[in-house]
């Protein structure tokens, strides 16, 4: 047990890799043996989850002196505590709160468009004893908290199947997009050269595409399903994150101790590894968290159009629904819409509470 | 002769800048002995760090390149050898250690961790031996409470403390050859002579070979053997410590020592080199060194002075001795 403990690097990336593993084996079973024992983005999930637990919460949790110092200084931006307060609540509502709420996609036409507890409304109800249309004074109930949409559907319900969904979205995305952007900065700057321009050029164009046409183009192509509108979010939000990582690694690969580590005989990959990414992972840290807010927007505005998954409630999709009976039932529409405001601002205020809390120069 | 464990002929490393070629190293030769030490001096620019680099090829490329000479380790062309094998014996068979120590230590990783690191890279070892290695050498080089000081961070360290630690990596495996770029330039005097202690030791102890890199020729007084004088990326002169010291022929040598306090000479002004250091991207025709020189001849703007044997190891590069 030591012994590969100690090749891998420690007990943490033993347990790590023990992790994967278990996961690789579900998979399997999945596969060859049982059928659907998760659904493939919630493999996704599991395995992000691991990852943030190993290299993100464990870490936290060893270096306690360091984790307080990061703590003391986010702290004292108000918002930012704000922000994260809100986020670990979006978090927990996302993962148990599927299990305390009504099924999101019951229809039920004799509880549509329920206000939400606490309002009324006057609609005309179709009355089944005399089979005739009558307008009747209808109050938000118990029962739906949030009210009901046009089909019945409890708004409370639907918006705790779309926090899960926006959070998928919007970690996973930004994921895969901080990985590759990570990737193209790091290789353009330590390689320089020839590489360096290939790349950024190849970063340019990406950028000059118009990102929304091209999110709906790829939608248009591989149909509407949330894991391609997860991947299409990712391959093509890199660039700004290429960028960043680039110019950061840049004047690192002119201080001393990477040309310390080369003159010791470090190879190039351990130089990119061990000295360069783990200098610009504080800004790689801000910029994730920067760039998830959007991509949950992004992923909205795709589902407001009607491109997102149909087979899944969205903010996006509820919102969608609700500008048909705007004038009627104003929840529907509004209660995603103030969800998503409040999470975009939460990881805005949390982003930049954490960029001061990771610049030794902002004096807090 | 044999015992010579580092030979350099001819170097030329060029750097291709925007602005024309500077030819920092122009056709560079020395050799280095087994458990001798040997000092390049001379002002900045004119080549010391980029001679040193070269040796390891470690110039950046591009915008600078070597573009001819040899540099024999054992009789083994560094400049032809794979990367694969460059990377063995960086670190492993001829350390460097450089100019900054403030920047030379990464700052998100342990002190420990970064001495084990290269432990860990040639010598094969786990993580526990390769800590406790780590451990030894920086008690070796005088770090006090080294168990403890392991865990800390390069921004816990002092300058001086920091300068240790690139030695003790440098150490590491115990290499032949160590370069030293500079060493103590960043350090104050009391730390500077600690440090050149240090080296002294190693040197003696472990019969190493160092090139010891500095403008100071105070420096190089107490630990060369041999000096190179370098000047516009050529060499000046060159001879051993007593030579050089006892008598310097090269008017750019005689310089140097006008421009350093001598208390028993009685001299309260320092004199010092007119001029500046010619661009070595158009560098003066003949000697490089001859428009800010006292004994300026016709020849000299002509002619590129070959080198002079005075006697032994003592040789000069100027026409006053042709």
């Amino acid at each position: 047990m030591k012994k590969i403990s100690s090749k891998v690097g420690g007990l943490k990336n033993l347990m790590f890799i023990g992790a994967l593993l278990v996961l690789g084996l579900i998979l399997l079973l999945d596969i060859y043996l049982v059928d659907k024992i998760l659904a493939p983005l919630e493999y996704f999930y599991l395995f992000f989850a691991i990852l943030v637990i190993f290299y993100g919460l464990y870490p936290l949790y060893v270096n306690r002196r360091l984790t307080k110092y990061y703590w003391e200084r986010t702290k004292r931006h108000r918002l930012a505590v704000f922000g994260l307060s809100f986020i670990a609540f979006l978090i927990a509502v996302a993962i148990i709160g599927p299990f305390l709420t009504q099924d999101p996609t019951k229809v039920n036409f004799e509880e549509k468009n329920l206000p939400p507890l606490g309002f009324s409304i006057q609609q005309s109800v179709y009355d089944l004893k005399t089979g005739e249309f009558v307008t009747r004074e209808t109050p938000g109930t118990w029962k739906h908290l949030l009210g009901t949409d046009d089909k019945g559907r409890d708004m409370l319900a639907m918006l705790v199947s779309g926090a899960r969904v926006s959070l998928q979205v919007g970690l996973l995305a930004t994921f895969i997009a901080i990985l590759i952007g990570t990737i193209m900065g790091v290789l353009s700057a330590y390689l320089g050269g020839w590489a360096d321009m290939g790349l950024m050029r190849f970063t340019d164009i990406m950028m000059t595409f118009p990102f929304f046409l091209l999110l709906v183009f790829i939608i248009f192509i591989f149909g509407p399903s949330l894991a391609f509108i997860i991947l299409a979010i990712g391959l093509t939000g890199w660039t700004g994150t290429a960028r960043l990582v680039r110019s950061e690694a840049l004047s690192l690969r002119t201080r001393e101790f990477i040309m310390a580590s080369k003159s010791l005989g470090a190879s190039d990959a351990r130089i990119i590894f061990r000295h360069l990414i783990p200098n610009v992972l504080s800004s790689i840290i801000v910029i994730a968290t920067l760039s998830i807010p959007a991509v949950i927007l992004a992923e909205a505005a795709l589902s407001f159009i009607g491109l997102g998954d149909p087979t899944v409630t969205s903010w996006g999709v509820v919102l969608h629904a609700g500008q048909r009976t705007l004038d009627i039932a104003w929840w529907v529409a509004v209660e995603p819409g103030i969800m998503l405001f409040l999470t975009v601002l939460a990881f805005n205020f949390l982003g930049d509470g954490i960029r001061d809390a990771f610049d030794p120069r902002s004096q807090l | 002769m044999n015992n010579t464990v580092l030979e350099v002929k001819h170097l030329k490393t060029y750097f291709f800048t925007r602005s024309g070629v500077v030819k920092a190293v122009d056709g560079i030769s020395f050799g280095l002995r087994k458990g001798e030490s040997l000092c390049l001096v001379g002002e900045s620019g004119c080549g010391k760090t980029a001679t040193a680099l070269s040796i390891l090829r470690l110039i950046d490329s591009p915008p600078g390149r070597i573009i001819g000479g040899e540099i024999l380790y054992h009789g083994e062309d560094l400049l032809r050898c794979s990367s694969e094998r460059l990377r063995q014996i960086r670190g492993n068979r001829i350390a460097m250690i450089f100019q900054d120590p403030q920047t030379s230590l990464n700052p998100v990783f342990t002190i420990g961790d970064q001495v084990a690191e290269q432990i860990k890279l040639h010598l094969r070892l786990k993580h526990k031996p390769a800590m406790e290695r780590a451990l030894y050498l920086m008690e070796q080089v005088g770090i006090p409470q080294a168990r403890e000081r392991m865990k800390d961070y390069p921004h816990q360290f002092s300058g001086g403390m920091k300068q240790r630690v690139m030695i003790a990596a440098a150490l590491s495996c115990e290499p032949e050859i160590l370069i030293a770029d500079e060493p103590t330039t960043a350090l104050d005097t009391t730390i500077k002579a600690q440090i050149l202690d240090i080296f002294r030791d190693l040197k003696q102890e472990r019969n190493m070979s160092i090139l010891f890199i500095t403008h100071d020729l105070g420096t190089v007084a107490g630990i060369a053997d041999r000096i190179i004088v370098m000047y516009g990326g050529r060499v000046a002169e060159a001879g051993t410590a007593l030579d050089i010291f006892d008598q310097p022929k090269h008017p750019y040598t005689h310089g140097l020592f006008n421009c350093l306090p001598n208390i028993s000479a009685g001299r309260n002004r320092l004199t010092p080199i007119p001029g500046m250091i010619p661009s070595l991207i158009d560098p003066p025709e003949g000697c490089i060194f001859n428009p800010r020189c006292e004994h300026r001849m016709p020849i000299c703007s002509e002619e590129r002075p070959k080198e002079v044997v005075l006697s032994g190891e003592h040789f000069v590069a100027c026409h006053l001795y042709s």
